[in-house]
């Protein structure tokens, strides 16, 4: 029978090793899943661009490199098509280069051959031709039966706007011309003479219908310097020219019928020539080539804070060409920008990051580039004849390191800043992702829960654990329970619409109290210590002597109320807000840190005081005993014996609350107002990491850049925790071997 | 364990002049009538703990200079009585104490007496050794800093004294920075009379000072109490017959809360008055 126990025993041994085992390995490849499931979703922020090859033939239709105006492909990199110099598009197959359709846009011989073709909009292509006619169209891509729900669509080119020139063609050197939805079409000429002629007409419908033409006309002459390259926005409201010696100069065309200059700036060194201008998508920034190959990118600051108007300034240096820049190429998309020098060499840069994303470049020299709409695709013509094609993987061109962490220059700003404001109504706008705001709103709101909650969780254990008799102590554990259980959100909604109000209320009563409070606790404690063994304090039971104290606090709490009104009127003229607004520049929100230090305080008190107050009773009574043995008081066995034994678990809850205050998210959610400032003033709200995720993560769409960014902070979030509990660990271990007991 | 008559040792008993004992009491309740000077009077002693009293009246005196030794069964009231010496009980909750302890002829229960000075001059040494998780010298001069010395040679000198007087200085003199708890259990507890030794008490008392301690580290505790002896007044609570005959001048002998028998250690061992403390002794006890 014994032996049959014996390997029973021995079985449900191994057995339960085996569980324990597995279930152990089981949690440890559980977090190493969950991280690394978290890096991967944010690894792709980190990853170079990809440049895929994806075909190379020949020009369609015998076409040779100088009949080609432009080069584009329709947004699923499937047919390309270019605009010829006679007046023609040619739409063919990008894999294989066969013509699938040829499109003749000089309709008749009266509009002469095409000059010159550059991209509008998306897909707009703004044409000149030697009949001083310029046109505006758009491609039309075919699709197959197959494609098209059964239906096929033809290949075609619609003309949206059309218009005539107003000077002989032969003084037109270039033209440009925009259009807008509100019927406003501008179309400027460079003339032979080196002057701008502006023609602006405005179509406006009235409520009956009826329309009514509005014309403009404007010369800009006296130019500084021989228009080298020039440039309108989309609106063509703004007209800049890069001139020969390396000026760089800028218009307001929005006063019809007279243009104003708005500033000019040496945009070179040397007087090189500016050779390529091109907005950069969203219509602030320009892009700047220059003749030496540099490339820059301008929009307009306040070089002052007093500065009433905002002067066109230097932002960006991207990554220099070794010669010219011939032309400038931009994404519909995000600011990603393509440049071509003159050796051929295509860069793809993105100006926010300055980070240059990509070079391309092939045997023959490259003589022409496309850039889709979309910024997913890179087309080269070369001078042999030769069509490339690369797909642009590029989804986080904005993403670096040192946008992240550092100081980033966004169009609009005066100055480079740290902002996180990753959303906005308009299309165009850029995702600021700094995380800096919002490291800084976590640590300056753990920073003040914590000096809240630290002492009071610490003073409330050791009173707990060795002061406090039996009745009272299960009170004051049984309440820090029901505090721990209650749901952060009724916390945080407590705090946010109960309690801001009130200490918005009564800030200075609260901030006396503050200071006066602890204040008479000490003077109290220091004048009743003399008379502990009068017969009178001797009735208050040992561990009852808070009891003492409520008069205490109390007065000091009427105090601070008393107090506040006269102490405020003398102070701060009677106000502390306006006070605040006016001579320290800060604002007083609501749901500020004063609000945060309580709600997150509260939240954390709990973790902090169990654990300390567990360490605290864990010191062995024959410890304490020892110390009062050999005459020494409650307080100094506390202090040097019963507090350094405990100090490696007193510690474990701190960092422990430190860690649930990083993390904790329903409250700082609900009480900070989730503005992710950089102030260190209390009197201000803060979005923390935690609380953002939360903020953003429905508005981030699957796989973007806000939802990398999302999971970055997660990624951080968890560093950081693990960082904090290894740190933890290995203090406590060093307090253990110093301070520690045996086992 | 408490077997003394068969297993005498040559560990001979201490033969002390016995300065003139008088008579023993007759009742358990009597008041003895001793002619030494008691260092330590017991009167009418009673203790509750809450509701349940531990202790019935006991009366008992204990010489200066002198080993006195409490021994009974278990859960009699030995470590009670001897906590009531310092004041230990204080910090047990719902405690009630009634009749005097005297020290030097003053109430130590009185309101003028103050604890913390009160257990400066009676120390303590546990059952189990409990040195403080820090290094060897800061456990003995741990008492001499709380009572504000700070002057630092006169710490060492009075921690080496300490040592010495516990007779484990030649064992940790080169290690005296090296935490506490690597000492042995027996190097431990003459720790702990180092430390009690330190703050210059006047009273010793020791609850089993060796139940949890080897034979080897029980016999250098014995006669370190030899050694100590005209030194201090010490009460010393015992499960080992032997012990209390070999170390004790003077010896109680206690019975569920009652001090059934006290007189000097030989007439207790060899000529006990009660029957009751013949039966415990000779080991025919229950
Ligand atoms: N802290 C306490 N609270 C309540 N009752 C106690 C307490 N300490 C001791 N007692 C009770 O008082 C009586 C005497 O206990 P005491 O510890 O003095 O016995 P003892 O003689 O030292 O026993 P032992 O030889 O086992 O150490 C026992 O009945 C015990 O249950
Ligand atoms: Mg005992």
């Amino acid at each position: 029978m014994s032996e049959k126990y014996i390997l029973r025993a021995r079985r449900n041994d191994r057995i339960a090793r085996w569980i324990i085992t597995a279930g152990g390995v089981a949690i440890i490849a559980t977090v190493i899943l969950i991280l690394v499931l978290i890096v991967e979703v944010t690894l792709p922020l980190f990853l170079p661009v990809g440049a895929e090859p994806l075909a190379e033939v020949s020009l369609p239709a015998q076409l040779r490199h100088e009949d080609v105006l432009l080069l584009d492909a329709d947004e699923y990199m499937r047919d390309g098509l270019v605009l010829t110099r006679g007046g023609r598009c040619v739409f063919f197959d990008l894999k294989t280069g066969t013509v699938k359709h040829t499109e003749n846009l000089a309709e008749d011989a009266s509009r002469g051959e095409a000059l010159a073709c550059s991209r509008v909009g998306a897909q707009q292509y703004c044409m000149r031709w030697s009949s001083g006619l310029v046109t505006i169209v758009t491609p039309d891509f075919g699709l197959s039966e197959a494609e098209n729900h059964g239906v096929a669509k033809p290949y075609a080119v619609e003309e949206l706007q059309s218009i005539p020139a107003s000077v002989e063609p032969g003084e037109i050197a270039t033209s440009v011309a925009r259009y807008t939805d509100e019927g406003l079409v501008t179309r400027v000429d460079l003339l032979a003479n080196n002057t701008f002629r502006v023609a602006q007409r405005s179509v406006s419908t009235d409520l009956m219908g009826n329309e009514s033409v509005e014309a403009y006309e404007s010369l800009i002459d006296g130019l500084p310097g021989g228009v080298s390259a020039y440039t309108l926005d989309t609106q063509g409201e703004w007209l800049y020219a890069g001139t020969a010696d390396g000026q760089l100069i800028r218009w307001d065309l929005g006063n019809l019928g007279s243009p104003k200059l708005v500033g000019a700036h040496k945009a070179t060194e040397d007087n090189v020539p500016v050779t390529a201008l091109e907005m950069v998508f969203g219509d602030v920034s320009v892009a700047v080539g220059t003749g030496s190959g540099k490339l820059t990118t301008w929009f307009p600051v306040r070089k002052t804070p007093e500065a009433v108007t905002k002067q066109l300034a230097p932002i960006h240096d991207l990554a220099p060409h070794d010669s010219a820049v011939t032309s400038i190429l931009t994404s519909r998309r995000n600011k990603s920008l393509v440049s071509l020098g003159k050796d051929g060499s295509i860069h793809l840069d993105y100006p926010t990051s300055e980070q240059h994303l990509l070079s391309l470049s092939r045997a023959e020299r490259v003589v022409k580039t496309g850039y889709t709409a979309r910024g997913d695709g890179i087309l080269a013509l070369t001078e042999a004849n030769r069509i490339c094609v690369w797909r642009i993987d590029n989804p986080h061109p904005e993403i670096s390191l040192s946008t992240l962490f550092g100081k980033v220059w966004y169009e609009g700003y005066d100055a480079p800043e740290y902002t996180w404001q990753s959303s906005a109504s308009t299309d165009d706008f850029e995702p600021k992702i700094s995380l800096v705001p919002l490291l800084y709103g976590s640590i300056k709101g753990t920073f003040y829960a914590m000096l809240y909650a630290i002492p009071l969780a610490l003073f409330g254990a050791v009173y707990t654990s060795h002061f406090a008799q039996g009745r009272i102590r299960n009170v004051i554990k049984s309440t820090v329970e029901t505090m721990a259980a209650i749901p952060s959100v009724v916390i945080g909604f407590l705090a946010a619409l109960w309690l801001a109000p009130i200490i918005e209320r009564y800030t200075v009563t609260f901030l006396l109290g503050i200071m006066i409070v602890p204040v008479l606790i000490v003077i109290f404690v220091m004048l009743i210590q003399p008379l502990r063994q009068r017969p009178f304090l001797k009735q208050v039971e040992q561990g009852f002597e808070f009891v003492l104290m409520v008069p205490v606090v109390l007065l000091a709490c009427t105090l601070s109320y008393m107090l506040a009104g006269p102490l405020e009127a003398l102070l701060f003229g009677g106000d502390l807000k306006q006070w605040l607004f006016e001579s320290a520049g800060q604002r007083y929100d609501q749901r500020n840190c004063v609000v945060i230090s309580f709600a997150l305080g509260f939240a954390v008190i709990p973790i902090i005081f169990t654990i300390a107050e567990d360490a605290l009773s864990n010191v062995p009574n024959s410890l304490k005993a020892a110390s009062l043995a050999l005459g020494a008081s409650r307080w100094q066995t506390v202090w040097r014996v019963v507090l350094p034994s405990a100090s490696p678990g007193i510690f474990a809850g701190i960092i422990i609350g430190f860690g649930r205050a990083v993390g904790e998210t329903m409250i700082v959610l609900m009480a900070t107002g989730n503005t992710p400032v950089l102030d260190m003033s209390i009197f201000n709200g803060m979005r923390t990491l935690s609380a953002n995720i939360a903020v953003e993560i429905p508005e981030a769409p699957l796989g973007g850049t806000l939802y990398r960014v999302l999971f970055l902070s997660a990624v951080i979030l968890l560093v950081f925790t693990s960082i904090l509990n290894t740190m933890a660990e290995l203090i406590r271990q060093r307090l253990r071997s110093k301070y520690g007991l045996n086992n | 364990m408490t077997d003394p008559v068969t297993t005498e040792e040559s560990h001979v008993t201490p033969q002390k002049p016995a300065g003139g004992v008088k008579a023993t009491s007759e009742r358990p309740k009597a008041k003895p009538a001793f002619d030494f000077e008691p260092k330590i009077r017991i009167e009418n002693l009673s203790l509750y703990y809450g509701q349940t009293r531990a202790l019935f009246d006991v009366d008992m005196s204990m010489p200066a200079g002198e080993i006195t030794a409490l021994i009974g069964p278990s859960g009699c009231g030995k470590s009670t009585l001897l906590r009531t010496l310092n004041r230990m009980n204080d910090i047990i909750p719902a405690v009630r104490v009634t009749g005097t302890v005297a020290i030097d002829d003053v109430d130590i229960y009185s309101k003028a007496v103050h604890v913390d000075l009160l257990r400066k001059r009676v120390g303590m040494v546990f059952q189990k050794p409990n040195p403080f998780p820090k290094s060897i010298f800061e456990n003995v001069a741990f008492g001499l800093r709380i009572h504000g010395e700070s002057n630092r040679n006169s710490i060492e000198e009075t921690v080496e004294k300490s040592l010495q007087r516990a007779a484990l200085w030649d064992e940790v003199k080169d290690r005296l920075r090296e935490n506490a708890m690597s000492l042995s259990g027996g190097q431990q507890q003459r720790l702990c009379i180092a430390r009690a030794l330190a703050v210059g008490p006047e009273i010793l008392l020791m609850d089993e000072p060796t139940s949890a301690l080897d034979p080897r580290s029980t016999a250098r505790i014995e006669d370190l109490l030899d050694e100590l002896r005209s030194d201090y007044t010490i009460v010393i609570v015992t499960h080992n017959m032997q012990q209390a005959s070999r170390v004790s001048d003077w010896t109680g002998f206690m019975y569920e809360g009652y001090l059934v028998e006290f007189g000097q250690t030989e007439k207790i061992f060899i000529a006990p008055e009660k029957k009751q403390t013949e039966d415990y002794i000779t080991g025919r006890f229950g």
